[in-house]
């Protein structure tokens, strides 16, 4: 093919060589590929320009205005495969039904961690290997069969001993592996629900209020429903409402599920003291408040480095730490 | 020792070598060659683990020796750090973005549920509708704007307005938060404020506006860093600015950690409430001297110092040099732009890449 073409071998080698043979000077070199002109280079509207530029008043004097169906992308209510005409746009476009507006602000919990929490975290977690003085490799997860009777040929490798699950890998922490939030549950179980409805649209408007996201509602045998959100802030939770709690001793430290996941539950009066349910705490029938479970998962591969990144946070924990 | 410890000793060798064409290599790629080769070429019998040498897991000795006549001096620096305070100024893009953002949010979501927030027929009521007259939308930062109107598309802001910037933000918002009433509970009586809100802090201090490098209270924003003057500098030169620097003590068989907390102590007194962050240092710095000070009695030479640097924060208090044991002069607590300004080339490149971007 290329052999076929000559010319097209002729016109590399050219190339090679001027680049070669010239030092770098700024837009004279980068010139041979990229053009030199700039949007940003673009003066801005003039005085005059933006004094005219009204839009309500451009749109006013069109004498008829068009149908929405000539500007507006209706997006299809059901997907019809990916052979059809009709499209849906992708969820970050706002013409989607997906699409969900946000974000509205960059946090100030954010912000710390990214400034101030990540690297101390870091700090405390990094495992230091000098050059030429790697970690070998560790011994087998899973066990084999002694062999002894006749049926162990071919069978998959036994679970560790004591557990039939195998625990995460904590693999070593650097730069890239911060551990760092990455959602929080609020789960409420309503046994009350199954005999009065007014239970459930309470307990969904008190989640909605906290969380800003939309309560979604799991039904269980015998008409037990509890409620499952995945959005929210903790700096409400940390900074306002643990420390109104009388006699407070914190988080328990044997909370975890071994793999960075810490949860812990909050009582119906510390519910109400929340500052989204106080501010019209008169709204809600006292007695259906509903208590709430908050599980907050990391990216941390075990229980300790969780609970190290949830106390950075600000959140206390007591008693044993089990991990 | 293994088949790759052969390789690299070849390599180190090879690189040392000035009859080689090869440019030398650093520690840190020949230990990468080093496991690239055990990786590659090795069976899996001969990837045995390779065991630190016994002096690394040993107490670190106060002189670390690479030959019996080789030592350096050890010394630990403290990057004593006070975190920022305060979020950063954003960008014009993320002001723009999140006040379009705001607007596109009116614009799709379902109405406000006004009566569970406002019961009917009370004053909180009637000042709600007072102020939605207004604004026209429950948003109160997102300026006049009714996102259900047939103007509801008409979301841009102009050239030259200020409604995404946080200050106006924060007008509209305590502008929002003063309640007005009629005097008496008359329905006829005069308009007054009934509730002043307080105003937020100034972002900008007195400190920052006289310039007190000194101040704890400059640069909320910035993470700031503890820097010394005066004492007795590196290599025996002149000391300009830089952290607070000192030998590990030798009697006491000193660990870094605890090194760290004495340096902290001995520079700015026990008026501050300070927290080294974990007992391993952050990064480490050789320095040879030009001439080795050969020791004949004790039968060794003195190559240079090894400055290792331990992260700190100050949570509360303030240095006071008065009584500190290194014959320091003044300190400045600065920011990391400010750093670089500040120290010496040598002294900036040391650190400049474990210093976070705020």
């Amino acid at each position: 093919m290329l052999q076929a073409a000559p010319w097209r071998r002729k016109s590399y080698q050219c190339l090679y060589s001027t680049r070669k043979t010239s030092t770098f000077n700024g837009m004279t070199e980068l010139s041979e590929d990229v053009v030199p002109e700039s949007s940003l280079q673009v003066p801005g509207p003039s005085e005059e320009h933006i004094q005219r530029f009204n839009p309500i008043a451009r749109s006013k004097r069109r004498r008829s205005q068009l149908p929405p169906s000539r500007y507006q992308f209706r997006p299809p209510r059901y997907y019809r495969g990916p052979l059809h005409p009709h499209q849906p746009p992708p969820p970050s476009s706002p013409a989607s039904r997906l699409f969900v507006p946000g974000p509205f602000s960059l946090p100030r919990l954010e912000q710390t961690y990214h400034s101030t929490l990540a690297p101390d975290l870091l700090t405390l977690m990094y495992t230091h290997h000098p050059p030429g003085t790697l970690p070998g490799p560790s011994g087998p997860r899973l066990r084999s069969w002694d062999g002894s009777s006749p049926y162990h040929k071919n069978r998959p490798l036994r679970a560790p001993r004591g557990s039939p699950v195998l625990p995460l890998l904590r693999r070593p922490i650097t730069f890239k592996n911060i551990p760092r939030l990455e959602k929080i549950h609020v789960h409420s179980f309503l046994k009350d629900a199954g005999v009065d409805m007014q239970y459930l649209h309470v307990a969904g408007m008190v989640l909605q209020a906290i969380t800003n996201a939309r309560a979604k509602v799991f039904k269980a045998k015998h008409s037990i429903a509890n409620f499952h959100l995945r959005k929210g802030n903790p700096c409400a939770v940390v900074e306002v409402v643990m420390p109104r709690i009388k006699e407070y001793k914190g988080v328990s430290g044997r909370s975890g599920d071994s793999s960075g996941d810490i949860g812990w539950g909050f009582s119906p009066e510390i519910v109400g003291a929340f500052p989204e349910v106080e501010i019209n705490y008169d709204a809600y029938p006292p007695r259906m408040i509903p208590g709430i479970d908050i599980v907050c998962c990391t990216t941390a591969t075990n229980d300790k480095d969780a609970r190290l990144l949830l106390s950075s946070m600000g959140v206390p924990f007591y008693g044993k730490h089990i991990n | 020792m293994t088949r790759g410890h052969d390789a690299l000793r070849l390599l180190a060798r090879r690189s040392k070598s000035s009859t080689s064409t090869t440019p030398p290599l650093c520690l840190t790629c020949l230990s990468t060659l080093h496991a690239r080769l055990t990786h590659t070429q090795a069976s899996p019998l001969e990837t045995a683990p390779i065991e630190p040498s016994p002096s690394g897991r040993a107490p670190p000795a106060l002189t670390s020796t690479t030959s019996p006549s080789t030592r350096y001096l050890l010394k630990a620096s403290i990057l004593l750090s006070r975190p920022p305070l305060l979020t950063r100024p954003l960008t014009p893009f993320e002001k723009s973005h999140f006040l379009y953002q705001k607007r596109l949010n009116e614009r799709l979501v379902l109405p406000f549920t006004r009566y569970f927030y406002y019961q009917r027929g009370t004053p909180e009521e009637a000042e709600w509708k007072r102020k939605m007259k207004e604004r026209k939308t429950p948003a109160r930062d997102i300026g006049v704007y009714n996102a259900y109107g047939e103007e509801g598309w008409n979301d841009e802001v102009l050239v030259g307005e200020r409604i995404g910037e946080p200050e106006e933000q924060v007008e509209a918002l305590l502008r929002d938060a003063e309640k007005e009433g009629r005097e008496g509970a008359d329905p006829e009586g005069a308009v007054v404020k009934r509730e002043v809100v307080e105003r937020p802090m100034p972002r900008v201090t007195e400190a920052d506006r006289v310039g007190d490098l000194r101040s704890l209270n400059r640069k909320l924003e910035r993470t700031l860093y503890l820097v010394v003057k005066g004492g007795e500098g590196l290599m025996g030169e002149e000391a300009g600015w830089r952290f607070p620097t000192a030998l590990l003590e030798k009697s006491r068989q000193e660990s870094l950690h605890t090194a760290a907390e004495r340096i902290i102590v001995q520079t700015g007194g026990v008026n501050m409430n300070t927290w080294v962050v974990g007992n391993m240092p952050i990064v480490h710095n050789v320095y040879n001297y030009k001439h080795p000070v050969v020791n004949k009695q004790h039968g060794f030479e003195l190559r240079g110092e090894k400055v290792f640097f331990m992260k700190a924060r100050i949570l509360a208090g303030q240095a006071n040099l008065t009584n500190n044991k290194f014959g320091y002069e003044d300190f400045q607590w600065l920011s990391k732009e400010e750093l670089q300004n500040t120290f010496s080339a040598r002294d900036w490149n040391a650190v400049k890449t474990i210093l976070p971007e705020r």
